[in-house]
């Protein structure tokens, strides 16, 4: 068993170093299939532990090796397979073993195909490291990790000045949010002795609330910046940027979930503050309509996707701040698997329109990519939650979770949102795939993608539709370690109108996406139309101005500021005090040096005057030192 | 008549010695300096002898004459090397000697 | 020889460079090279033969150079001591390996061995006077090396580095001999060995004027804010090698002094300057991070990024427990590697294009892959990415100095965030985008000699990031001995209580169990 989990592991990391060895050749296509393999490797040793937990409901634990030691502090690589961890397992190893075949299709005539392999590998790594690390410090490593990864991809095509930008902003932006962890990390270590999961947990119970408060509120920081809350959500959408296996891979299924897996992870230490759970809960909501009101008028097919992923987060989290941790697991796990699909689909939407994103200069593709399009629509009618694929038992059962809490506000929130995912899905799917041909007066000759890259993408859409029906399995598993509440609404009447209303609802806004956007009336939209120039489409398309905000009021003062201290305070106020101090010695030297005229009259005239005034000290000090007392009582009088 | 005391001999002392030291400061020919600088040893010769006579020791006079033959040592050397100097440079001006400028 | 194996490694190197100036001119890197190795393998000798389950000093030597003052050639090394000692020797190895082109190169490579002499013998000297001999005779070679064969500015320089560190160690030595006075009033016979001073416990008012004249001394080398100036000028106009060294080793002085000196000697002093030190340390990470940020020239972003990591480092000293002194040490280690093999990287690409201004760069990373590799990684080292040497260094200290205070860890945390910000935009600037100009174009990658100094660093970096133990291990067993012996020491409440008793907890352990 230890075997399989170092397996499941490493395997990555060796697939990630032997494409690294071609990392400046041309494209072989041996490190695509190597490191598809390997993961191949990882995913049926992650299969194998699944099985094994959950037949025996035992753990795998293992220490490698020790990494620090200094004075109390204790911290080894250790390494543990639980239901949660195995969960998450499943889910990146097989999502990522789908996304390298795919981008062996996807990349092909790319120059650093073998790099992209590397890097690719190297993300899958250290994904498995935050995962399966049985300690706080191994997430940290892993969490950094996928950070270090992620801005390798996203700025990929290093020759693009928006993609290196937006790497260093995903990266920035991470690090912020890492501080957080990173503080979180230190309390836990003074207050409970230990970063091990186990035993730090343990010993919270006994701790005051106001330090879990503050161990809470700090974890979840670093949970904001790799799941992308609000307020450190921009970098999601300019993630965009680097190429889409990378998307489907880092912000669709893993990386951002990561946040998640934490709020999961630590579900002990939230179960005893239940107020920051309902903070949690309540910005996840915010998340969820927020990202979704960007995703309705946005042009770029790719940032509706990301913002809907975005949303999607939202709910998660929603669902993990109410306590329901394994609905929020469960709905990480669907998620995964259709929002993966609908990223490879739009990539090869992309790829046949030759990189075009608008969806509006798309239109009727359906015709020349049927298989794309089918994989779409199954994914993005996952997304919208229609029974019986897999969206609907994962999201109908976070809206349940809020109704039966007595969380009507969120409730309703959440409901909203779901209405508007299907709008905005089916906005997409409408403009790019049916309706009007408008792409080929523009010059595009759309072609079907690689059949293997369709072919690899398929154990996504099985799952995408049979996921729901796991959830019975799913939750008799995974409850051995997480908190079993039920979600049942006791009477049959409230909860067949909410799911059949819900139902409806959804429904009837892909139906009003599909009328609006079929329509012959569609054209690319020039900025001249009325709803254009509107309040609202202007705030949601420029993304309620946030990144115009950081970027003017952030990040421009900084670095403004840095260059005042640059030059204003250290060279004009600092150095110049060091070389005023030098410049005064100087010049002193300099206006003595008048003494050494070599004129013999001034020399003596000088002499003259230094005898007068040692002579003149000598009287007073003779005269003080005669009539001391005389001058100590006039000293004495004046009161010093 | 008034008593020629001590004190009398110290003032004119005081008066040469600095006629001497106003001389030193403002002469500029080299020749008046050192008439200047004879002046104020010979001051300082009138005020030895005076005390050594006031406390009837005769070490200030012995001290007057080592003073003397000072004197007239270094005067002897200081106009050889006037002598010398007037003759490669044909004046003797302090102003005009400041090769030792520092 | 063991028994006089520091005095080995401390002389060695003179002896061979007074034999140098013998040596031919064809034959002077070979020679060079050949006492560097040497001198490296002794270093390596001493760590194998160290003990790293004791805790206080090993190899001492002791030689009677004035008795009737007690001054005596003292030398020995512990934990805290041994991986400074093994790093300078390794950064002269590796730097004379990797000399380019260079003018009177037997002169350098002299120099360089003096200095090498000087630094080994900062770091195991325990007697004061000898201690301050060494630590103001590398300012001599360093002088050299910069106003020989730096830019343009290295007259005002090397004279800027002199005089300014001079000062300051001028202040320090009047602190050691009245150090040496009280120590002479309070046990009758003179003494200047380290060893002794710290049995003393010194009144507080003592305490503070000494630690305050000593503070003096060390903060300018360091450079603390704001005595740095010095700094960016002695980088932009020290050649390469020198850069790598004043970086790697020099800096390291005044840190080291700190633990060697300050706190053993000063504990309540220390004490009760700790927030004001902190204070300063915070304003090194994060004002020179945002004067990072500003550069235009490469080599002046990483002189200010050192500037930067030391604040961490300073940091890390004055949480005043095992967690942080350690990781402040680690860290000491860490950032030698990182910002040498940074100098040396940015002296690639100066030997290439005679310019340091990053707008004369940019799409750098696809003429040289593998320069940008190693840059890369570098770069995620200087960062603090964690399983590189950095982040061992980084997490320790911040751990230890949040027992002192939550909120001042909080604003120290932030130089994770401002450190990516410069080195990111850097790297940006210089690596990605369109080649622009028409001179990068053709560069080569870097070549054998340079990989020589390369590799070992990027293998450093990522072994002692994955595996710091064997490091750690030593030093945490010298730096427990240090904090014991200053809550012993000390006689303020406030220092016992900030303070940690280490064996108290042990025998609590003890009798829990």
């Amino acid at each position: 068993m230890e075997l399989l989990l170092y397996t499941a592991l490493f395997a990555p990391l060796v697939g990630s170093l032997f494409a690294a060895l071609f990392g400046a050749s041309p494209k072989t296509l041996l490190t695509g299939v190597v490191t598809s393999l390997l993961l191949g490797v990882s995913l049926v040793a992650s299969t194998i532990l699944l099985v094994f937990v959950i037949s025996s409901g035992q753990f795998v634990h293992v220490e490698m090796m020790t990494w620090i030691t200094a004075g109390d502090l204790y911290i080894p690589f250790g390494f543990i397979v639980d239901q949660i961890s195995v969960t998450m397992m499943m889910v990146v190893t097989l999502v990522s073993t789908v996304v390298h075949v795919y981008a062996i299709g996807y990349m092909d005539h790319d120059k650093g195909f073998n790099r992209f392999f590397s890097w690719l590998s190297a993300f899958v790594f250290s994904m498995m490291v935050l995962v399966m690390s049985d300690n706080f410090a191994g997430l940290f490593i892993g969490w950094e990790g996928v950070g270090l990864c992620s801005w390798g991809l996203i700025g990929f095509w290093y020759k693009k000045e928006s993609a290196t930008w937006a790497a260093n902003e995903a990266f920035i932006m991470n690090r912020i949010a890492d501080l957080g962890m990173l503080i979180g990390i230190f309390l836990i270590y003074w207050n409970t002795g230990t970063l091990q999961y186990h035993e730090a947990f343990a010993a919270m119970p006994a701790l005051e609330t106001a330090t879990l408060v503050w161990i809470g509120i700090f974890l979840f920081v670093g949970a904001m910046g790799k799941s992308a809350q609000f307020p450190l959500h921009t970098w999601l959408a300019d993630a965009m940027e680097g190429p889409t296996p990378v998307s489907a891979l880092i912000h669709a299924a893993t990386m951002v979930t990561a946040g998640v897996y934490l709020v999961v992870r630590s579900h002990e230490l939230y179960a005893l503050i239940p107020n920051v759970g309902l903070f949690i809960a309540s910005l996840g909501t915010f998340v969820a309509i927020f990202a979704a009101t960007m995703a309705l008028v946005n042009r770029d097919i790719k940032r509706v996707i990301a913002y809907s992923t975005l949303s999607q987060l939202g709910y998660m989290f929603a669902a993990a701040g109410l306590g329901a941790y394994w609905v929020a697991l469960f709905h990480l796990m669907a998620h995964a698997f259709f929002k993966a699909l609908l990223f490879l689909g739009a990539g090869n939407v992309m790829h046949a329109m030759s990189d075009e994103l608008d969806p509006f200069k798309m239109g009727a593709l359906g015709k020349t990519m049927k298989g794309t399009m089918i994989l779409m629509t199954l994914a993005s009618v996952a997304l919208a939650g229609i029974f019986p694929l897999a969206g609907f038992f994962s999201k109908d059962l976070i809206l349940e979770v809020a109704f039966i809490d007595g969380h009507y506000i969120i409730y309703t929130v959440l409901l909203l949102t779901a209405g508007l995912t299907a709008f905005y899905s089916f906005r997409i799917i409408a403009l790019i795939f049916h309706g009007e041909d408008r792409h080929t007066s523009l010059g595009f000759h759309p072609h079907e993608a690689y059949k293997f890259m369709l072919i690899a993408v398929t154990p996504l859409a099985i799952l995408a539709v049979i996921a729901g029906a796991l959830q019975g399995s799913y939750y008799e598993y995974v409850t051995l370690l997480l908190p079993s509440t039920e979600y049942h609404i006791h009477s049959s009447l409230v909860y067949w109108t909410m799911t059949i209303g819900t139902q409806l609802f959804v429904i009837a806004s892909i139906i009003f996406a599909y009328k609006k956007y079929m329509s012959k009336s569609v054209k690319v939209p020039d900025g001249t139309s009325a709803m254009e120039k509107s309040f609202f489409y202007k705030l949601l398309i420029n993304q309620y101005y946030i990144p115009y905000f950081y970027e003017e009021y952030l990040v421009k003062p900084y670095r403004e500021l840095s260059t005042v201290f640059w030059k204003q305070v250290d060279q004009k106020i600092v150095d110049a005090t060091v070389d005023s101090i030098a410049n005064v010695i100087y010049h002193t030297g300099e206006n003595t040096r008048n003494m050494q005229s070599g004129n013999l009259s001034t020399m003596l005239k000088w002499m003259v005057a230094g005898l007068v005034a040692l002579l003149s000290l000598a009287v007073v000090f003779g005269l003080a030192t005669r009539h001391s007392d005389e001058i100590m009582l006039i000293l004495s009088g004046l009161g010093v | 008549m008034m008593e020629i005391g001590l004190n009398h001999y110290l003032i004119l002392s005081t008066i040469l010695f600095s006629i001497g030291l106003i001389g030193v400061m403002r002469r500029k020919n080299l020749l008046m300096l050192f008439f200047a600088t004879e002046i104020l040893l010979n001051s300082v010769n009138i005020s030895f002898a005076a005390i050594s006579h006031y406390y009837g020791d005769l070490t200030g006079q012995m001290f007057a004459f080592f003073v003397i033959a000072i004197a007239a040592s270094e005067v002897a050397v200081g106009l050889g090397l006037l002598i010398v100097w007037h003759k490669r440079h044909n004046e003797i001006d302090l102003d005009l000697m400041s090769t030792m400028k520092g | 020889m063991l028994d006089n194996i520091l005095s080995i490694l401390v002389f060695f190197p003179a002896v061979a460079a007074i034999l140098g100036f013998a040596v031919a001119k064809d034959s002077i890197r070979a020679y060079g090279v050949a006492v560097a190795f040497i001198e490296f393998a002794l270093s390596l000798l001493l760590w194998f033969s160290f003990d790293s389950s004791v805790s206080g000093m090993q190899f001492m030597e002791m030689v009677p150079l004035v008795p009737s003052f007690g001054i005596n050639y003292i030398l020995g090394v512990d934990g805290i001591s041994l991986f400074i000692v093994i790093l300078a020797s390794f950064f002269t190895m590796i730097g004379i390996a990797s000399l380019g082109e260079t003018k009177n190169v037997k002169n350098m490579i002299i120099s360089l061995l003096f200095l090498q002499m000087t630094m080994a013998g900062v770091f195991v000297a325990l007697d004061a006077i000898v201690f301050y001999v060494f630590w103001e005779l590398s300012l001599v070679p360093m002088l050299y090396i910069i106003g020989a064969w730096g830019g343009p500015l290295r007259i005002y320089a090397s004279v800027k580095f002199f005089l300014y560190t001079f000062t300051g160690s001028l202040v320090m030595l009047v602190g050691m001999l009245f150090m040496a006075y009280f120590y002479y009033q309070a046990t009758g016979t003179w003494s200047f060995a380290f060893l002794e001073w710290y049995r003393l416990i010194l009144p507080e008012t003592f305490q503070l004027w000494l630690f305050g004249a000593f503070f003096i001394g060390f903060a300018i080398k360091v450079p603390m804010f704001p005595f740095h100036t010095w700094l960016p000028y002695a980088h932009g106009q020290a050649p390469t090698i020198g850069s790598v060294i004043l970086a790697a080793i020099l800096l390291k002085m005044g840190t080291y002094a700190f633990i060697r000196l300050s706190l053993p000697m000063f504990p309540d002093a220390s004490v009760f300057f700790m927030f004001p030190i902190a204070i300063i340390a915070i304003i090194m990470i994060i004002y020179t991070a945002m004067v990072a940020y500003a550069q235009e020239d490469i080599k002046q972003v990483v002189a200010y990024s050192s500037i930067s990591h030391m604040g961490v480092i300073i940091l890390g000293t004055f949480a005043l427990n095992v967690e942080g002194i350690t990781g402040s040490i680690f860290l000491m280690i860490a950032h030698g590697v990182v910002s040498g093999a940074l100098f040396l990287l940015v002296g690639v690409i100066y030997d290439r294009r005679h310019t340091k201004m990053m707008a004369e760069f940019g799409g750098l990373a696809s003429v040289m892959p593998r320069y940008a590799t190693i840059f890369g990684i570098m770069l995620m080292a200087s960062v603090g990415l964690p399983l590189t040497i950095n982040f061992v260094g980084e997490f320790l200290s911040l751990l230890g100095f949040y027992q002192q205070s939550h909120i001042l860890t909080l604003l120290a945390g932030i130089a994770i965030i401002v450190g990516a910000i410069y080195m990111l935009a850097a790297y940006k600037k210089m690596f990605f985008g369109e080649v622009t100009k028409e001179e990068n174009r053709n560069l080569p990658d870097v070549n054998k000699r340079e990989l020589v100094a390369l590799v070992p660093l990027v293998l450093i970096t990522v072994w002692l990031g994955v595996y710091p133990k064997p490091l750690l291990e030593p030093i945490s067993n010298s730096v427990e001995s240090i904090v014991q012996l200053m809550h012993d020491k000390s006689i303020s409440e406030e220092a016992k209580k900030r303070i940690p008793n280490i064996n108290n907890e042990i025998t609590i352990a003890k009798e829990a169990n």
